[in-house]
């Protein structure tokens, strides 16, 4: 598959995208339509820890799983439903035992779909398995079982295939521990981008073939990572302005799945999809409030501003007072999609959107650009320069800084440590060139240097 | 101009800045001038720990060498004590952990530049090992656990990760450390955590097995015998020297550590 770069925005203004619709819908699974004019729970899920001893064990554990969500979507009177199985490693690295678990499941999914009509779709997420115990190793002998995966997964009852790539992390992982934001930006915006063109090609060249959808990749591995170390408003571990400038850079890696071939929706952790919807129109998935059973953050209600389907995250399986897990945070969501379909139906849509930006936007510097008017701003920034993958994301790095010292003229408080380091920051973006060639050349030398596992053949570079 | 919102809220109705309210007035470096030790020789040293400039570091300690300081003394004498400015801070939340990771990565250039020209190893407070569970590929959180074990004293052998059962056993076996470490990320690699334990118990070892990371919580940790769960990177350390000063006692570390 080829890949066409986006330079132009899919909403002519920030105030056109809402939850629920998107430019382009996603026909998928059985009779579900994703960015249609409504929303959808998709509930996502990990086996307990006993279950990854055996093939056996794991596929009776994913049955069960299923059938208690089919039948509590049912019992609420749930009109839809996406169930996302993100694989364990056992799962990817024998494909055979992701495609037995994609086959139980849709099994299940199908009876219910027949005796009730409920509309529902599977997604399977493949491990990024590309790794020795040393090393990243994108390409090679991992890379054929990797697709292998995705391939059995689509050959026996996934409707849709997503990843959370890796790539660019080794440098990454280095880089945000030392606010070091040049290999930030080329952890993430130029060694993940380089993978994901990559690997995007090829996943959705195996849903072409199998009549399934490709919908995403997040860049959980790293703007997650960010995320998550700096933690709630009195953690010190990490800047929350520099986790949200990971971010933004994030949008402009995350959009090269949709460059390549995927049509979405996006992954639920991908905070940073409301960007990329901006840019490429596609349906998004979001968590927030309901994915407190994996993480906290700050953005617990401004996420759902744009969301097609509403998920937990990842919640392990056991049981609780109000049934199993899966059980009780799927009627959580059905009932967040209720609401947001109501204000849908009733053309209340934008109202209801912007309460939910309201009550989060000013708790954090994250949420504040994140917010949809100022995610569309970083589209733009990205956009504008959208056939340059290193300028785009420097260009996200750039506007991001822009918006959080407005915000900080406003209403937005930031503690002197949050203003300090984004100061910090905005003087090293500034002293980037603006030549991708010159950028990558300095960063090879010194990531070559100072990263042990770095292998610049993972890049082809 | 700040874009203007739709629904103009005031936020204080809704949220508290605690992180703003509660700001020292000191700032960091201020705060750190006031901990670094005053002898003229070491106060160079430690201010560069402090701020993470290796080059400043060895500078330093050429000259405190070149004017008769014994170059492994030096270690504690200097490189230690602007470490402990630096974790003294991160501790009180003054500064932030990237500038730990920064002065640690500093401080062991030292070492290596203080180990070099004395021609021996340094004594250490102790020896930790750290691993990342077998099936589980995600090393952040071990790699934070091991620059703030050596940031506080201790000597890491660190395996790496996904780290075979059999694979840590030996290397308990062959480094006898006062405590192991695992991290892991997904539920269904943590349970090797637990063959970890079981194959430890069979060989009589009754070493802490410190856990933390991702999926990993305090309720799964407590049903092997040698777990003590860490809720933050941060707690090995502290871990480490409870062991040092308490012994290493599984339900006395429970008591200490275990928050929920």
């Amino acid at each position: 598959m080829a890949v066409t770069r986006c330079t132009k925005m899919a909403y002519a203004s920030a105030d056109d995208m809402v939850f629920g619709k998107a430019v382009t819908p996603v026909k998928t699974g059985l009779e579900l339509e994703i960015g249609a004019g409504y929303t959808t729970p998709e509930v996502n899920y990990a086996p307990r820890p006993e279950a990854g001893a055996s093939k056996e064990k794991l596929i009776k554990e994913y049955e069960r799983i299923t059938t208690d969500i089919m039948a509590r979507m049912v019992q609420i009177g749930a009109p839809a439903v996406v169930l996302e199985t993100e694989h364990v490693q056992q799962m990817s690295n024998h494909p055979d035992w992701g495609a037995a678990v994609a086959h139980a499941q849709k099994t299940i999914m199908e009876d219910y779909h027949d005796e009730y009509g409920i509309k529902c779709a599977l997604r399977h997420t493949i491990g990024d398995i590309r790794e020795t115990r040393d090393f990243l190793a994108l390409r090679g002998d991992k890379y054929s079982v990797f697709m292998e995966a995705f391939e059995q997964c689509a050959q026996n009852g996934a409707d849709m295939l997503a990843v959370e790539s890796m790539g660019g992390k080794e440098v990454f992982d280095y880089a945000i521990l030392r606010n070091d934001m040049a290999g930030v930006l080329y952890g993430i915006g130029v060694l993940g981008s380089i993978d994901m063109e990559m690997i995007w090609q090829d996943i959705a060249s195996v849903a072409k073939k199998n009549n399934v959808i490709a919908s995403g990749d997040t860049d959980c591995a790293q703007a997650n990572t960010a995320m998550f170390i700096a933690g709630g408003l009195l953690d010190k571990n990490l800047a929350h302005t520099l986790a949200i400038i990971a971010r933004t850079i994030s949008a402009a890696r995350s959009l090269v799945a949709y460059e390549a071939g995927a049509v979405g929706p996006g992954k639920d952790c991908g905070y940073e999809n409301t960007i990329v919807k901006s840019i490429a129109g596609v349906p998004i998935a979001q968590e927030g409030k309901t994915s407190t059973c994996a993480h906290s953050d700050l953005m617990g209600n401004i996420v759902m501003q744009c969301c097609d389907l509403w998920s937990n995250e990842s919640v392990e399986y056991h049981g609780e007072f109000g049934g199993t897990t899966v059980q009780c945070w799927g009627e959580t969501l059905a009932y967040d999609c209720a609401l947001m379909n109501v204000a849908l139906n009733s053309g209340n849509e934008k109202i209801l959107r912007d309460m939910f930006v309201a009550s989060d936007i000013y708790r954090d510097a994250q949420g504040y650009v994140l917010a949809y008017q100022n995610s569309y701003r970083v589209g733009q920034a990205i956009a504008k320069d959208g056939n340059d993958i290193y300028l785009r994301a420097k260009n996200a790095a750039i506007e991001c800084i822009n918006i959080v010292e407005e915000g900080a003229k406003g209403k937005l408080e930031l503690s002197r440590f949050e203003a300090k380091a984004l100061a910090d920051a905005k003087e090293a973006f500034e002293a980037l060139t603006d030549d991708k060639d010159q950028f990558m050349s300095d960063c090879l030398t010194k990531y070559k240097q100072e990263v042990k596992v770095f292998k610049p053949e993972n890049y082809d570079l | 101009m700040e874009v203007k919102h739709l629904i103009d809220i005031d936020p204080s109705g809704i949220l508290v800045r605690y992180n703003v309210k509660m700001e020292k007035e000191m700032t960091p470096e201020e705060a750190a001038e006031e901990l670094y030790p005053k002898d003229s020789m070491i106060y160079p040293i430690a201010k560069a720990i402090f701020e993470g400039e290796e080059d400043d570091v060895v500078e330093g300690l050429e000259k405190a060498i070149s004017s008769g300081k014994d170059p492994i003394s030096l270690i504690d004498d200097a490189l230690m004590v602007g470490m402990g400015v630096v974790t003294k801070l991160y501790d009180e939340g003054v500064i932030f952990l990237p500038n730990v990771m920064m002065s640690a990565d500093a401080m062991l250039e030292g070492i290596e530049y203080v180990k070099q020209k004395a021609g021996r190893a340094p004594v250490v407070k102790g020896k930790v090992v750290c691993h990342v569970a077998e099936g589980d590929v995600h090393d952040i959180g071990k790699n934070i656990v091991a620059a703030l074990l050596r940031a506080n004293g201790y000597e890491v052998v660190d395996l790496g990760r996904d780290v075979p059962v059999d694979e840590v056993i030996a290397a308990v076996e062959r480094e006898s450390p006062l405590m192991l470490t695992g991290t892991a990320l997904m539920t269904t690699t943590m349970y090797a955590f637990k063959e970890v334990n079981d194959k430890l118990l069979e060989k009589g070892y009754r070493i802490p097995f410190a856990c933390g990371g991702g999926a990993v919580n305090q309720d799964f940790v407590s049903q092997y015998e040698l777990g003590v769960y860490g809720e933050e990177a941060a707690d090995a350390p502290k871990i480490a020297d409870f062991i040092k000063e308490h012994g290493d006692n599984i339900v006395k570390l429970r008591e200490k550590f275990h928050k929920h």
